[in-house]
């Protein structure tokens, strides 16, 4: 049945345009609303109708709505930021400077544009922990899985180039420590560096390279990789289906109709998004400091804040382990997860079973506990090219330390795990939380802990604050 | 309240929320754009001050008012002019004039933005306020910019073959170029030196023009509208046959720092009150801050320098400013003092060992000293791959303690019981902490020495909060869970 073999041309002007835009109002029945679904360019995306169990918003948290959100803002805000801004090195300060100085509203498209790039990658990491504790990245979802973790790799990318591009102090450190990780690389690292900067240190070549990245490689990598993301989902089957620990689904399940059990908690929780980040960007300026000068360099030169636990990890070991093998590794693992835990019957269930969120949990605290005293111990106790003074110290202040630590997390793990009598997908969501959370404590540690000459401080102790 | 009217009531919270708060922000804008500028105004003013201070104070005075024939700059007319205008003459520099080129571009040391910044001081700015900028920087103009030749030697000019246009040369120097090119011709951080043998050896007439029309892109004027043709002439013939000028012709227009028997006591006493917990006893400098008693610091560094170091701290480093503390005598009487140690400096430093960082490094000596291969950024001192074999040889490395536990007290007492009847106030709080501990100490409390602590002494409340918080918190999570995994069924395999 087709719309035009029913409807007339409305005799009034406004029933015709209100027709064109909404040609048939929002239907109040099964069918139509299915209809309209499918008939709507926007809401193509989603099927027609949904299992009503996965609309449970404590399921989901609408972290990846939320991710997209943000990127839609990112998107819009970015592009207004891109007409008042030139990529060369003082006109990018003063662009900046008049931004906030001389254009209407330039200020708050700036600092939301701003948050909305710092919430998104938490955004991002929590949405795949979120699919992580509920197996979402398992069979038949491990592609998925995969391109989620591309792009949490991408909007990584993303905040890192666009971190450059105001040129101030802050920036211009930020990004200098932060390319200096890359130099590490083995062989091809110093080379890596000079491709990325455009020149032997941060300059006016970096900024045009970091611009052009920022504005249009990875973002128009990003969205085409979300299209995707959002395909494979349907591909897929939906959403994982939400369950109780050792429940079995039924073969015949609720479903309901997308409008509006899906649409309308999806718009109010953009709305109240919207209006979170309008009223954070309005109270909470977008930090700048003074215009870059490469002659004064800060102390401590932090990288950005999401790059933090990788500057701690250097601090503790030899830069070639910390910087390229452990980051390197963990990825790989990360990237791999779907093809080694593979248990598809607790698909759906956090935490895998009541068991596994105990485990979890002594997992995390564990993590809280040791994390910090290590760092303790390697900053004053341990001193591995001291102690081994004839070894190369990629060895004694690599190899060794890490070997270590990756046998006492494995042996840790392992009796936990036997203790508990856990299955494999338990024992390696074990490991998973114990790495995360030492990820998060190092972070922390990073950003709060670390003063003048990286020395440990207290916050509140903090030299020059 | 079932989910969707839970659903609708946030959407229309957030509308409503979101409407009202883009209206309120929209009409705060206005408001918001003219207070936005006017603290860019404040930011950009000072740092023009600073910029001016470095680079204009020489030639337009130490607050705008005009040296010689430099025009003034504190005049309303100036300010009048549009600021493209200015930003194009201190980009260009002026024709025929001794103002060079300043941007980058154009062979200068200012960026677009700094010159931006100058335009607007001179279109905005307080010249008191830049004044004080000035003498706080200690780049005060050396006024007067000429200096008085001594006359014996000039007197022994005057016998020499052409001796009448030696002297004159000798006067025209001391009256126009000392400023910039220095006693005796020795040049300064401003321009080159022109008694020099190479300068010699040039051809006339390369010498003559650079006289007459400048430098483009420096400093040097053109001054064949400025002085005489006898003048030049005079000044070549002693770029010429300067060998044959005494040293000590030309003396440096302003003497440096004074130092008397008083001004050195005064200057011991309050370095060993405030300075020698950082800076070691006798300058050797300590993991916190540098040494000053190296011989290539102290050559390097003029009083100046030094004053301004003291008076406004270095930012971004532990060194605090001294200058809302101390007079300028007082800074002045440390300066010579640490001057007084330029004859007898070591060419390298042997920084004392001990006293700072966190506190478990306090409890022993040779925890401090040990040499950590740390790849990161950070890195600790300088050498410290060799530090620790001398320094646990020698198991009495830690003199700053005993220096600063009985000296700073006891003198600084004295030394102001006859002046003002007491400590001022800055020092009391300096001397409070010496005694009991870390209460109201003006220094930042990593700076502090607390060798003389135990480890648990250091942590304050907030420190012990945020360590038993992660350690119970944890704790309680890890036995939580444990308790809840016992009650389960075990797993039936």
């Amino acid at each position: 049945m087709k719309p035009e073999d029913t409807e007339e041309i409305p005799s009034s002007l406004f029933d015709r345009m209100r027709k064109t835009l909404a040609p048939s109002g929002i239907p109040t029945d099964r069918r139509g609303r299915m209809r309209m679904v499918v008939d709507t360019l926007i809401l193509h995306i989603h099927p027609t109708k949904v299992n009503s169990r996965t609309l449970r918003f404590t399921y989901t948290w609408g972290l990846g709505g939320l991710s997209a959100l943000l990127t839609v803002i990112l998107v819009s805000t970015g592009v207004l930021l891109e007409m008042n801004y030139t990529p060369s090195p003082p006109d990018a300060y003063l662009d900046i400077i008049n931004l906030t100085t001389n254009v209407w509203f330039g200020s708050l498209v700036r600092n939301l544009h701003h948050w909305s790039g710092n919430l998104l990658i938490v955004a991002a990491v929590l949405h795949l922990l979120r699919v992580f504790f509920t197996g979402g990245h398992r069979p038949p979802r491990e592609l998925n899985w995969m391109l989620g973790v591309a792009m949490l790799l991408l909007v990584l990318g993303a905040n890192f180039t666009g971190y450059l591009l105001p040129w101030d102090e802050l920036a211009y450190w930020a990004i200098t420590v932060g390319t200096s990780i890359i130099s590490y690389v083995p062989l091809v690292g110093e080379w890596l560096n000079r491709l990325l900067l455009g020149g032997p240190e941060v300059g006016a070549a970096t900024l045009l390279n970091f611009y052009a990245l920022h504005i249009s490689i990875i973002p128009v990598t990003v969205v085409l990789l979300m299209s995707y993301h959002f395909w494979r989902i349907r591909k897929d089957g939906g959403l994982t289906i939400p369950k109780k620990p050792g429940e079995e689904l039924p073969k015949k399940m609720e479903s309901v109709t997308t409008i509006p059990y899906l649409v309308r908690p999806e718009l109010m929780f953009a709305i109240a998004w919207l209006a979170i980040m309008f009223f954070w960007a309005m109270l909470v300026p977008a930090p700048l400091e003074g215009i870059a000068n490469p002659l004064v360099s800060p102390n401590p030169a932090k990288a950005p804040w999401y790059f933090m636990g990788l500057q701690e990890l250097l601090l503790h070991f030899h830069p070639v382990i910390g910087a390229v093998l452990i980051p390197g590794l963990a990825l790989t693992s990360l990237f791999l997860l779907p093809f080694y835990d593979v248990e598809i019957k607790t698909v759906g269930v956090y935490f895998r079973s009541q068991r596994g969120r105990y485990l979890a949990i002594i997992s995390a605290g564990l993590s809280l506990l040791i994390s910090p005293i290590w760092v303790l111990l390697d900053e004053y106790v341990i001193h591995w090219t001291m102690w081994l003074p004839s070894w190369p110290t990629w060895i004694s202040n690599g190899l060794v330390p890490l070997s270590i630590l990756l046998l006492g997390i494995f042996v840790l793990t392992g009796w936990i795990a036997k203790l508990s009598r856990a299955s494999l997908e338990e024992r390696v969501l074990v490991i998973f939380v114990y790495l995360f959370t030492a990820l998060v404590v190092l972070t922390v540690i990073g950003i709060f802990f670390r003063g003048p000459g990286m020395e440990l401080f207290w916050p509140w102790m903090m030299p020059g604050h | 309240m079932n989910s969707r009217k839970f659903e609708l009531m946030i959407g229309i919270l957030g509308t409503v929320l979101l409407a009202v708060g883009i209206l309120i922000y929209s009409a705060n804008e206005p408001a918001r754009l003219i207070t936005a500028q006017a603290s860019q105004l404040r930011t950009d003013l000072d740092e023009a001050m600073t910029i001016y201070a470095e680079n204009c104070s020489v030639c337009h005075g130490l607050a705008g008012e005009g040296i010689g024939s430099n025009p003034a700059l504190d005049n309303r007319g100036l300010a009048g002019t549009d600021s493209r205008t200015l930003h194009k003459i201190i980009s260009r520099g002026l024709y025929g004039t001794s103002m060079p080129a300043w941007n980058v571009t154009d062979g200068g040391p200012l960026s677009d933005y700094q010159i931006g910044s100058i335009g607007k001081l001179i279109q905005f700015g307080n010249w008191h306020e830049t004044g004080d900028r000035v003498v706080n920087l200690g780049l005060a103009p050396k006024i007067p910019f000429a200096t008085d030749p001594d006359p014996e030697i000039l007197a022994g000019l005057a016998d020499l073959p052409d001796g009448d246009r030696l002297v004159l040369g000798v006067n025209v120097y001391a009256q126009k170029c000392v400023a910039c090119h220095g006693a005796d011709g020795l040049g300064t951080h401003l321009a080159p030196a022109l008694n020099d043998q190479t300068l010699r050896e040039k051809a006339f007439d390369e010498l003559d023009r650079t006289l007459r029309y400048g430098v483009p892109g420096t400093l040097m004027a053109g001054w064949e509208n400025a002085i005489t043709v006898e003048e030049l002439n005079a000044v070549l013939t002693l770029i010429n046959r300067w060998d044959e000028v005494a040293e000590g012709a030309i003396p440096e227009p302003e003497a440096p720092v004074p130092v008397t028997v008083e001004s050195l006591e005064l200057g011991a006493n309050l370095y060993a009150a405030n300075c020698a917990r950082c800076h070691a006893a006798e300058g050797q400098g300590t993991p916190r801050a540098p040494s000053l008693n190296v011989k290539g610091y102290l050559e390097e560094t003029n009083d100046a320098v030094l004053q301004q170091i003291i008076s406004l701290g270095v930012p971004e480093t532990a060194m605090p400013a001294w200058g809302d503390k101390m007079t300028e005598a007082e800074i002045q009487a440390i300066v010579g003092f640490i001057r007084s140690w330029e004859p007898t400096a070591p060419a390298v430093a042997e920084p004392v060992r001990g006293g700072g960082g966190p506190w478990w490094q306090t409890e022993e000596p040779s925890e401090t000293t040990r040499g950590k291969g740390r790849q990161g950024k950070g890195g600790g001192p300088p050498n410290n791959e060799n530090a620790p074999q001398d320094l646990q040889e020698d198991p009495k490395v830690e003199p700053t303690v005993i220096e600063q536990e009985s000296a700073p007290a006891v003198v600084f007492e004295q030394d102001h019981d006859g002046n003002s009847g007491g400590p001022p106030e800055w020092a009391g709080g300096g001397n409070q902490a010496d005694q009991d501990g870390h209460t109201g100490n003006e220094l930042p409390a990593w700076a502090r020495d607390e060798s003389s602590q135990n480890w648990w002494e250091i942590l304050d409340g907030r420190a012990w909060g945020l360590l038993l918080g992660v350690a119970f918190l944890s704790i309680f999570l890890v036995i939580g869970a444990i308790f809840g995994l016992s009650r389960l069924p075990k797993p039936g395999v």
